[in-house]
């Protein structure tokens, strides 16, 4: 019998059989990760999916929405997911692409919030002047996220994300910009992501072709796109639901409804649609 | 009188830029293994002429993925050095094209080295030198890529345009204002151009690239660096 | 002179009440005991002498070094411990390849003083772990004067083990500095040419030297727009030497 020191208190051997340290963490000789000769990985792919965000900026704000579904490959798994995280009374995020890389950026945020409230001892009073200028605008929150993004697709490691970030900037002029996993960054005067951006931008882009147009776009008109933006998503996109969240973001801080349902839902207009399947008109 | 132009992503066969490797692949076991590409291409152009007091950058503003447009507005030009985030009196201009976030992540790394150069040495940094630093910055990531063709131009210690090109790992050319190359004919002479017709040129060029390239379009975006600073032009190109 | 000065001598990154850092003082002592050296700039470029002090007559004069190559550019005069000075000396040289290297320039010369003064103050005890560790137990016992010629002309630059630089026309460290920067202040004046800062260097050497002024016991060297550093040869030390002794 073992009676060194390392024996002391475990199974002995010539009774229980050796330990298999397969499962101990890797720096006490644990191997699970390469039991069957693969390597360590990491996220490869997304596995509870939210599917659009679109926004507009319009002359004094934005306005993003993102419906509340959370798919599961081709299953609608939940539909109570909100995927706009409103960050302070400037910015409002968006979120596509993987719900728990969701979660953990909304953590992220939320503790970045902390931090900065706790360094400026703000009151978050917009009205305040310099209590307005020390806040984290949209743009500044814009770029942190990027870097994060950017960081984590270095390592190979992504967050696999495309948000947009909606609201003010230090001038408290509307912004809105895009980033993903990749850590691509732009911006528009109207972005979509996932199956917005082919569905939804053009209609936006037709109505807001440029920043000019924008600086001219009345809060209730860029309201009118998007839920009509919304709608033709709901229509065309399998992986979409009809309940929705929506901010507008302008001076007078966030205004975020999180159950918006579909208005004047109607499918008559499949009728019309031809050519598939067994059809011999 | 060099010039060059550098679509995204030279291949040897004419393909559409944005065909990526394959995201998945069949492992052993019936088993799909998915994979992370860190790398997409935004697409666009860059070209750069240097003169004889002059160098001009041009770039078209449009960002792609696949067949969608991003954005009309997302400059490939960035000034290097100078003072604060407005970069006054800089006199050096980089321009990317490929993939815009390793772009940017080069454009960013190049500027606080070159801002810091100028703490460290009390003077500003030449052509020269930042072009022979963003080469060992490019080259110190060659088993992990930035994804850009690069571009570098500015102003020499004696006036004269200056003018660098990169491929992703390592610096490719200098290009000398008075160098002319494949010229067959003797009696041309090289003689580097004005200011006024290199911009015209640039414009046509552009014009052109436009209706030729899918990735190209929106908006121009032209940095002319002198002794006297940098002046940035921003006109329409056509947006289909 | 040196009654022990309480226990403040003792931590070698301790202040004193009286703020001094009294292992910093010691180490300027030090240089007081080096042999002397000169430098002088002149607009054509900047003259080092040293005295080599030959402390026997069986020493192969050659094998004192204390005027070296830092660059092309850039050649230094030491006085003080000259094995300290080989650790500030490589450092300096690592430092102008490697920004040759980076930048595809030669480095200037106040960056690469700069570079040879970061290294001074990194002594002392800190903690293990930490991320900066001290490489260095105590502080150097050498002054370097650094003598180069950049984008800015012909340049001279005096270096203390404190890690504070200075620019200079005409400078004098080591043991008869005193007596030498006097003759040096005296003398200097803006319309030098190479020669007479060469005899200016020699003559004042020769008085404050302990040993009679020969070619083997001192050392010349010149950086120029055109040849650089360049240390003197034998003969060459022998016509300069000449040329003092003829007056």
């Amino acid at each position: 019998m073992d009676h060194s020191p390392q024996a002391w208190g475990r199974p002995r051997d010539d009774i229980y059989g050796s330990y298999n340290p397969s499962y101990l963490p890797h720096n006490k000789g644990g191997y699970q990760a390469h039991a069957n000769g693969q390597p360590n990985t990491h996220t490869q792919s997304p596995i509870v999916t939210g599917t659009s965000v679109i926004a507009i900026k319009f002359k004094s704000g934005v306005v993003i929405a993102a419906d509340n579904l959370a798919s599961y490959g081709s299953l609608a798994r939940f539909t109570d997911v909100k995927r706009l995280k409103p960050f302070n009374k400037k910015a409002v995020v968006g979120f596509g692409g993987d719900v728990s890389d969701m979660q953990y950026l909304d953590r992220l945020l939320s503790s970045l919030d902390v931090q900065e409230n706790y360094s400026n001892g703000a009151s978050g009073d917009l009205d305040d002047e310099t209590e307005n200028r020390a806040m984290m605008s949209a743009k500044n929150l814009h770029t942190y996220l990027s870097k994060v993004m950017y960081k984590r697709r270095t390592d190979f490691n992504p967050l696999w994300n495309a948000l947009l970030v909606a609201g003010l900037d230090e001038d408290s002029k509307p912004f809105l910009a895009f980033a993903d996993l990749l850590g691509t960054t732009y911006s528009s005067p109207t972005l979509a992501t996932g199956f917005g951006a082919h569905l939804a931008q053009p209609i936006m882009r037709r109505a807001v072709p440029d920043e000019e147009a924008s600086q001219k776009l009345e809060r209730e008109k860029a309201v009118e796109l998007v839920k009509q933006c919304m709608k033709v998503l709901f229509y065309r996109d399998a992986r979409s639901m009809n309940v929705y969240s929506m901010a507008v973001i302008d001076e007078n801080g966030v205004d975020l409804k999180q159950d918006i349902k579909l208005e004047a839902e109607s499918w008559a207009f499949a009728e019309g649609i031809k050519g598939y399947g067994t059809q011999t008109v | 009188m060099a010039a060059l132009s550098s679509y995204s992503m030279s291949a040897s066969t004419p393909t559409f830029s944005f065909q990526q490797p394959p995201q998945t692949s069949s492992a052993a076991g019936g088993q799909t293994q998915h994979s992370f590409y860190p790398y997409t291409d935004n697409g666009g152009s860059t070209l750069g002429i240097s003169g004889d007091s002059f160098t001009i950058l041009a770039g078209d503003t449009r960002s792609t993925s696949g067949y969608n447009i991003n954005t009309r507005h997302e400059p490939k030009l960035f000034r290097i050095g100078g003072s604060g985030p407005t970069h006054k009196n800089a006199r050096i201009v980089l321009s990317v094209v490929g993939f815009a976030a390793d772009g940017r992540a080069l454009q960013e790394r190049l500027d606080t080295i070159v801002k810091l150069y100028r703490y460290q040495h009390g003077k500003d940094i030449s052509v020269h030198a930042c072009a022979q630093r963003l080469s060992h910055i490019l080259y110190g990531k060659r088993f992990f890529p930035y994804y850009v063709t690069a571009i570098l131009g500015g102003i020499d210690e004696e006036g004269k345009g200056a003018l660098y090109s990169y491929d992703p790992v390592n610096l490719k050319n200098q290009y000398e204002p008075e160098a002319a190359q494949g010229l067959g004919k003797p009696q041309l002479v090289a003689k580097p151009l004005d200011r006024k017709t290199t911009e015209e040129l640039v414009r046509d060029a552009f014009t052109s690239a436009v209706e030729r390239h899918i990735e190209v379009g929106d908006g121009l975006q032209m940095m002319v660096i002198t002794k006297d600073g940098i002046e940035e032009i921003i006109s329409p190109l056509k947006q289909d | 002179m040196f009654i022990a000065r309480s226990e403040y001598d003792r931590g070698i990154n301790t202040f004193s009440p009286e703020g001094r850092l009294f292992q910093v003082e010691y180490s300027l002592e030090a240089i007081k005991l080096g042999s002397t050296a000169i430098g002088v700039t002149t607009s054509a470029g900047t003259i080092l002498g040293v005295e080599k002090r030959i402390t026997s007559s069986l020493l192969e004069t050659s094998s004192v070094e204390k005027v070296v190559e830092i660059d092309r550019h850039i050649g230094c005069a030491m006085s003080g411990l000259q094995a300290d000075a080989r650790s500030m000396i490589e450092h300096a040289r690592v430092t102008s390849q490697s920004h040759a290297f980076h930048y595809g320039e030669a480095i200037k010369v106040e960056s690469c003083t700069q570079a040879i003064c970061d290294l001074a103050l990194r002594f002392g005890e800190s903690a293990s772990g930490e991320e900066e560790e001290s490489i260095m137990s105590r502080p150097f016992g050498v002054a370097l004067l650094i003598a180069g010629y950049d984008e800015n002309g012909p340049s001279l630059y005096h270096a203390e083990p404190s890690g504070t630089f200075y620019r200079y026309d005409a400078k004098a460290i080591g043991s008869g500095s005193e007596g030498a920067q006097a003759e040096l202040q005296a003398s200097y004046h803006k319309s030098l040419t190479l020669p007479e800062a060469e005899e200016m260097v020699l003559k004042t050497l020769k008085q404050v030297m302990e040993e009679k002024l020969d070619a083997n016991n001192v050392q010349l060297a010149s950086v120029t727009k055109d040849k650089g550093f360049r240390v003197y040869g034998e003969e060459e030390m022998k016509g300069c030497v000449g040329r003092i002794e003829g007056e």
